[in-house]
């Protein structure tokens, strides 16, 4: 039993490290943009997507563009609707980015069909390793490098870069960073493609993994929301370690009581916002309050 | 005269020569007038109402269902009776909006009949509306048992074999491979009705499940699930998860390295849950209702499938023929009828017949289920066709006293039919 216990644990690790990369982009937005968004699990269906008809057209490296594809789209549409939300009622940007979500859903119906469409991992990446009672796929290692390079890597962009300054300082207090002389509108829309780009980026790695419809980003979006929650809204390290726990817990759930695994994960956020209602790593922004 | 008005003040009524002349002109103005009334009423499209999902899981599955439907209408150049007719078509999101969309279809649109419901749960949800609508339903998709069992009804009507047939054809093929499974379940009745039904076998025949496990719908990592299976060591998995939740599950199954060393087996899978897998993951052991390429397809259905695939663009799908052929049957009913009274159609669909291969099928009166043959496919070693995956092995079960006994007998029927 110890074997299965072990063995689970560092699964649902490494489903942790999955949900996180589909999470940030999500907590990203909303702690710097203050947007709640929808659409979040669209975007991760677009990169997925996006991911499967240039692996077809072109072959799997060419795949690797649709976060970056992702990113312009979410560029696009932070132009055209979203900034139109900045400091508004939160309610106006939910129903917004609900009906890009619906919108997105039914254009991807649309262009590529309801019936699932297949994507495999490349090659090098098939097969698994053993250590002991604990088997890992090379495929989930490789999710998992990836979405620790992306983590430490924006997180030094927002530490010690000036752009990563801007963005922070623009986070608290827009109006002061705008009275410095600093074209806000143009960091809010960098900000919100990264979000995009980071989703899509999920789209990528989930699309071997996950069946890729247009649907899909219901399985993305609720993970999502849960993991924010738990981390606390706009919360960077909060989303890492919410992650975690959710995939552990849904690991070990599994494991022991496999029924109650979906209802899993919502029980352990209402659990922590009982006891801290911001949610692990939440804390008190004026912009919000 | 005077002994006319006399005769009348007798009976109580008193109508003057003025009285008696608009009467006579407003009645010939009437006549007139009625045809163009009468024209307008059989001018009016008949309404058939369609609940396939728009959203959701099943909602891939759903979209073949749909077409099916629509071509089926179309083959009669969308008229009933020598009226227009057109299909509304709303969505059933969860059970509860399944039977809000057929509550709509009677009350709002005035549908005289409906097909529907993708998943086992929303069947039931509009079953329960047609029941007390007497409102003519067929579910063309859901596989419960309990639709034509204890849930049955006067208006209900089924066309996919329930999972208990699938499972007594599947279920000896599988005990073949080894006496030791693993069942993995989705938690709701398609699922249960699996566990039960493939239990029962293997218990009754000397086997062990070393392991069960219900899976929530929409789960979208399996690999927890898989390390499972992978320490029960089972000789067989028998799965009971639909559409895109199978098609995650292989992919899964396939990258942790459990495709070929276990073999897996489920009922009633359709072509879109393979086409989503691929060919690299593409696993395992089914029953399926139709297949396009089929040689003992009907004159009819091959019409259909061309049909499909020149409107498409791609082979017509299992979903697509079992959408298509619980609208004809609905269709074909409504004509035999001359009626859109729903006991007439109601009778009508009792009645009705379908010329597949060397029998008639149609569905059974004392629980409304439709009798018909099922394949045994496995997956093609190698898949060179992007769009055909099965290997058929067999078409089951053979004779009439067979399909008769594997879809059970009357008295063995837990349905209590009820009357008009």
């Amino acid at each position: 039993m110890l074997d299965m216990i072990l063995s689970q644990a560092v699964n649902g690790l490494v489903l942790g490290f999955l949900y996180v990369l589909i999470a940030i982009g999500l907590s990203i937005i909303f702690g710097m943009l203050g947007i709640v968004n929808f659409a979040h699990g669209a975007f991760f269906a677009i990169g997925a997507y996006l991911a499967y008809a240039l692996n077809k057209e072109f072959g799997w490296w060419a795949a690797l563009a649709a976060p970056l594809l992702t990113g312009l789209i979410g560029v696009v549409v932070e132009m055209v609707l979203i900034r139109h939300l900045y400091g508004k009622e939160p309610l106006l940007g939910l129903i917004l980015t609900f009906a890009l979500a619906l919108l997105a859903e039914a254009v991807l119906r649309l262009v590529f069909g309801g019936a699932p469409v297949p994507f495999a991992a490349p090659k090098f990446l098939a097969g698994f390793v053993e250590y002991g009672p604990i088997l890992i796929t090379k495929y989930r290692m490789f999710v998992l490098a990836t979405t620790v390079l992306v983590l430490v890597l924006f997180w030094a962009f927002l530490a010690y870069t000036p752009y990563g300054r801007i963005i922070r300082a623009g986070s608290r207090d827009p109006e002061m960073v705008g009275l410095l002389g600093i074209n806000l509108p143009i960091v809010f829309t960098g900000v919100f493609s990264i979000g995009c780009l980071l989703a899509g980026l999920g789209g990528l790695l989930a699309a071997p993994l996950w069946t890729i419809t247009p649907s899909m980003a219901a399985g993305a979006i609720m993970p999502a929301f849960v993991i924010v929650t738990i981390g606390g809204l706009g919360s960077f390290l909060g989303a890492i370690v919410a992650g975690l726990l959710v995939g552990i817990t849904t690991a070990m759930t599994i494991q022991f009581q496999p029924e109650w695994s979906g209802a899993a994960m919502y029980i352990l956020m209402a659990a922590i916002l009982l006891i801290r209602p911001r949610g692990l790593f939440g804390e008190r922004w004026e912009r919000f309050e | 005269m005077t002994e006319q008005k006399k005769t009348l003040a007798t009976t109580g009524l008193r109508i003057g020569r003025r009285g008696l002349l608009l009467g006579a002109t407003s009645l010939a103005a009437s006549r007139l007038g009625m045809p163009y009334i009468g024209n307008a009423a059989a001018s009016e499209p008949i309404k058939i109402g369609m609940i396939w999902a728009k959203t959701g899981s099943i909602v891939d599955q759903a979209e073949y269902l749909a077409q099916g439907g629509m071509l089926a209408l179309e083959q009669r150049n969308n008229t009933l009776l020598g009226r227009p007719a057109e299909i509304v078509w709303l969505d059933e999101p969860n059970p509860q909006g399944a039977q809000q969309s057929a509550e709509r279809l009677v009350g709002e649109q005035k549908v005289v009949g409906m097909v529907g419901g993708a998943l086992s749960s929303f069947a039931l949800a509009i079953s329960s509306v047609a029941k007390k609508a007497k409102i003519p339903y067929v579910a063309a998709n859901a596989a419960t048992g309990d639709l034509t069992g204890k849930s049955c009804n006067k208006y209900t009507f089924r066309l996919q074999p329930p999972v208990d047939v699938h499972a007594r054809i599947l279920a000896p093929y599988c005990a073949s491979i080894g006496k030791k499974w693993y069942l993995l379940t989705a938690s709701y009745a398609f699922g249960q009705d699996i566990k039960r039904a493939f239990t029962d076998y293997i218990t009754a025949n000397g086997g062990t499940v070393v392991g069960a496990d219900e899976v929530p719908v929409g789960t979208p990592d399996y690999s927890s699930f898989i390390l499972k299976i992978r320490a029960a060591k089972p000789d067989v998995v028998i799965g009971g998860i639909a559409a895109s939740d199978l098609t995650t599950f292989l992919k899964q199954w396939n990258e942790l390295g459990m495709k070929g060393k276990i073999p897996f087996a489920e009922i009633s899978v359709g072509n879109t849950d393979l086409w989503g897998v691929g060919p690299e993951a593409a696993d395992g052991l089914y029953t399926i209702t139709w297949w396009y390429k089929n040689p003992n397809n009907s004159p009819g259905e091959q019409a259909m499938a061309a049909a499909y695939e020149k409107k498409y663009g791609r082979p017509a799908a299992d979903k697509a023929w079992m959408g298509w052929l619980g609208m004809k049957s609905l269709l074909d009913s409504i004509e035999m009828a001359k009626s859109t009274e729903p006991g007439a159609i109601v009778q009508a669909l009792e009645n009705w017949k379908y010329r597949r291969g060397d029998m008639d099928i149609g569905y059974r009166d004392f629980d409304h289920q439709m009798t018909s043959r099922l394949l045994v496919a496995g997956i093609h070693p190698k898949i060179t066709d992007k769009w055909d995956y099965f290997d058929v092995k067999a078409e089951l079960p053979k004779t009439p006293d067979d399909i008769a006994k594997a879809f059970g007998a009357q008295a063995d029927s837990a349905c209590k039919m009820d009357t008009l």
